[in-house]
């Protein structure tokens, strides 16, 4: 974690009079700035914001969408809501896991994909639904989802 | 009821195709075409981008990327202006484009039945305009509610509201005036208008296409209810699973602020969007403040609710996008006429959101009061091909799930409530008689306990059990007992949690037993002693 940049983000996050301090908001800025929220950012994070460390490791640990360590050059997310789950969704995970030989929430040997699951991506009328970082894929059968695993180095 | 049992047509055939022979046919190379291509996400996730990529290079076409129709089964659809409006062609693929240039081969989108046969009141326009333009929302009638409301007292405003039998769209269908009127009433310095935008039941999507499609409506709906409860600041609390959509208001509100329209009786309003990070119960709103606050997403005890003390203890009107996105439509054309339709106690349209392994899945809004059968025949075409129902859930994951038996039901707010079932956001996911029901029940449970924000016990330990005990009833070790203290479980988390998410979590594993018990009964191992 380059220091300067978390003082950059924590700057931009400092409290105001019109803008009461907001942990998510700071947190959020440091994941998509790091990937991840480091252990190391949390006092920084607190002193910042002049709230108890304590509360910022709760939100951490709270949202599933905070990671606390560094997760592959790509994270692939497959859909397991119920519009998806009916449409096979669950199979592809199941299917997924010993071909890339990880659970979820894990990455591959090679750094390259982290898989997990999100519940609904809103995209229930075209599953099932992979998203591969920022971008969605639907009606994806399994040669499909191989295919899309390989075009991700 | 033929359509479930037997695989249905694909939805192509069933819809009259007609060749528009252009007039100017022969200089048809010569001059620019315009092509309408839905930029939304679930469009692009089926396809368009894919159009788009491969016609970037033809210089005879000017491509407009539009909102959708939420006919997601003909997605992704291209269209062209027709002699009697829009005609469109499903499902294209790259070499589609020389038919579609020569105009041959399309069908007219009035003739869709799909979307011909829907009340369209929220929905109405979507699929025909460019989401960021100003000026195409307001030819389609936007606008028009902002007006009348910023010319009426706040009182006008919430009287309207009134008449018009409006009830919350994200689930709990609480009167919407009333949450207006108490928010209104309270004295405050400060008071916030915030939209729940964080559709997180899983097999819904109408508040994503909104905010892709329409985010100007949201955002009129959000001055209209500043006006009438006295607030100047507003968030959209956008689930991250939405990037395209949050991006997509932010830039709606920059527009509006642009051109001088974020105020209301010329005092400047302030919006703003703000991310969540993958909770499921920020959706409830006192949970969703505590997040908007930058908490964690905990669930607090109600009273106080926030129309009295809400974000940062201030008077706070909660709601969902879709119950913004209809409050336009109502100070427009009148209370009286939002309660002309739907039924006795449900007024208005709902949007139903069909999922699953249905022929025709997408967004129909109609009025309240068909039943889930006449909706899933008429709109969606019945079951995908080779498909046989089993069983429909209805509400998200708090809802029930329904036999084909069952399938009569009204879909009204009160009838719902008698059979005990909710309809949530109107979600509704078809299951396939492939569908392994311990296995459909074991993951709701994981679902609800994966979701649970801890706050209170019933929520917090009965998921992890229930789910453990589905766990153990699934892998063949579950006993009798184990079903009677599911059903207990059940039952005291319905009665105890704090939350819907607790209070609700069990209807749909409670809902699986009851109408396929059997499904359980055969999995359950002998008694401990026995073995």
């Amino acid at each position: 974690m380059d220091q300067a940049e978390l003082i950059a983000v924590l700057r931009d996050h400092q409290p105001t009079a019109e803008r009461p301090a907001n942990i998510l908001r700071t947190l959020m800025a440091i994941e998509e700035r790091f990937g991840h929220v480091p252990a190391a950012a949390i006092a920084p994070v607190a002193r910042a914001l002049g709230v108890p460390e304590a509360d910022v490791a709760g939100v951490v640990s709270y949202y599933p969408d905070l990671h606390t360590k560094p997760h592959g050059r790509h994270i692939l997310r497959l859909c397991l809501g119920e519009a998806c789950v009916a449409n096979g969704s669950s199979r592809l995970l199941a299917d997924l896991k010993p071909r890339l030989r990880i659970g979820l929430g894990e990455t591959t040997a090679d750094g390259r994909l982290t898989i997990e699951r999100v519940y609904c991506l809103g995209n229930c009328a075209v599953g099932p639904t992979v998203m591969v970082d920022d971008q969605l894929y639907g009606r994806v059968t399994d040669a499909q989802l191989a295919s899309l695993i390989e075009s991700f180095r | 009821m033929r359509n479930w049992r037997a695989s249905s047509s694909h939805s192509d055939e069933g819809l009259a195709a007609r060749t528009f022979d252009r007039p100017d046919a022969a200089t048809a190379h010569d001059r620019m075409i315009t092509i309408y291509l839905s930029n939304d996400t679930s469009a692009r996730a089926a396809g368009a981008d894919r159009l788009a990529d491969a016609w970037s290079a033809a210089h005879d076409i000017r491509l407009v990327r539009t909102s959708t129709r939420g006919a997601f089964f003909l997605e992704p659809l291209v269209e062209r202006d027709g002699p009697n409006g829009r005609l469109l062609w499903p499902r294209a693929t790259p070499e589609d484009l020389p038919r579609i240039r020569n105009g041959v081969g399309g069908i007219e989108v009035a003739a869709v039945p799909f979307l011909a046969e829907q009340t369209r009141v929220v929905f109405a326009h979507f699929g025909e305009g460019e989401p960021l333009s100003l000026d195409q929302y307001r030819r389609h009638g936007g606008w028009r509610g902002l007006e009348r409301a910023a010319a009426l007292s706040p009182e006008a405003v919430i009287e309207d509201m009134k008449t018009s039998g409006l009830r919350g769209r994200g689930g709990a269908a609480f009167p919407v005036w009333q949450k207006w009127d108490i928010a209104r009433r309270t004295a405050a310095d400060r008071k916030y208008v915030v939209a729940n935008a964080d559709e997180g039941d899983a097999g819904t999507y109408c508040d994503r296409m909104i905010m892709e499609g329409e985010p100007f409506r949201l955002i009129e709906g959000m001055l209209i209810c500043a006006k009438a409860i006295g607030a100047d600041h507003g968030y959209t609390y956008c689930r991250w699973e939405y990037p395209a959509a949050a991006a997509t208001m932010s830039a709606a509100i920059a527009e509006t602020e642009r051109v001088g329209l974020l105020n209301i009786d010329g005092r400047p309003v302030r919006l703003e969007v703000f991310r969540g990070a993958g909770s499921y119960v920020c959706g409830e709103e006192t949970a969703l403040l505590s997040s908007l606050e930058g908490g964690r997403g905990m669930v607090k005890v109600r009273p106080p609710y926030p129309a009295v003390a809400g974000l940062y203890g201030q008077p706070t009107v909660v709601s969902n996008v879709l119950t913004f996105g209809t409050a336009t439509e109502i100070l427009a054309r009148g209370g009286a006429w939002h309660a002309s339709l739907g039924t006795d106690r449900s007024k208005g349209t709902i949007a139903l959101q069909l999922g699953g392994r249905i022929a025709q899945p997408g967004l129909v809004e109609i009025p309240f009061g068909a039943t889930v059968r006449e909706v899933l025949e008429r709109f969606g075409g019945g079951m995908a091909e080779g498909a046989r129902l089993k069983a429909v859930q209805v509400g998200g994951p708090l809802g029930s799930l329904f036999p084909e038996s069952q399938l009569d039901m009204p879909l009204c707010f009160d009838a719902f409530n008698e059979a005990g079932a909710v309809l949530g956001h109107g979600g509704l996911v078809v299951f396939d008689d492939q569908t392994d029901m311990v296995d459909l029940a074991r993951h709701y449970m994981t679902f609800t306990a994966d979701e649970s924000c801890g706050k209170c016990t019933p929520c917090r330990i009965g998921s992890v059990r229930a789910r453990e005990l589905l766990e153990r009833i699934e892998s063949g070790r579950g006993t009798t007992d184990d079903m009677a203290l599911l059903s207990d479980l059940g039952e005291t988390m319905k009665a105890t949690s704090l939350c819907a998410h607790g209070g609700r979590a069990p209807f749909p594993v409670l809902t699986a037993i009851e109408h396929f018990p059997g499904e359980f009964t055969k999995r359950l191992g002998a008694p401990e002693h026995e073995r």
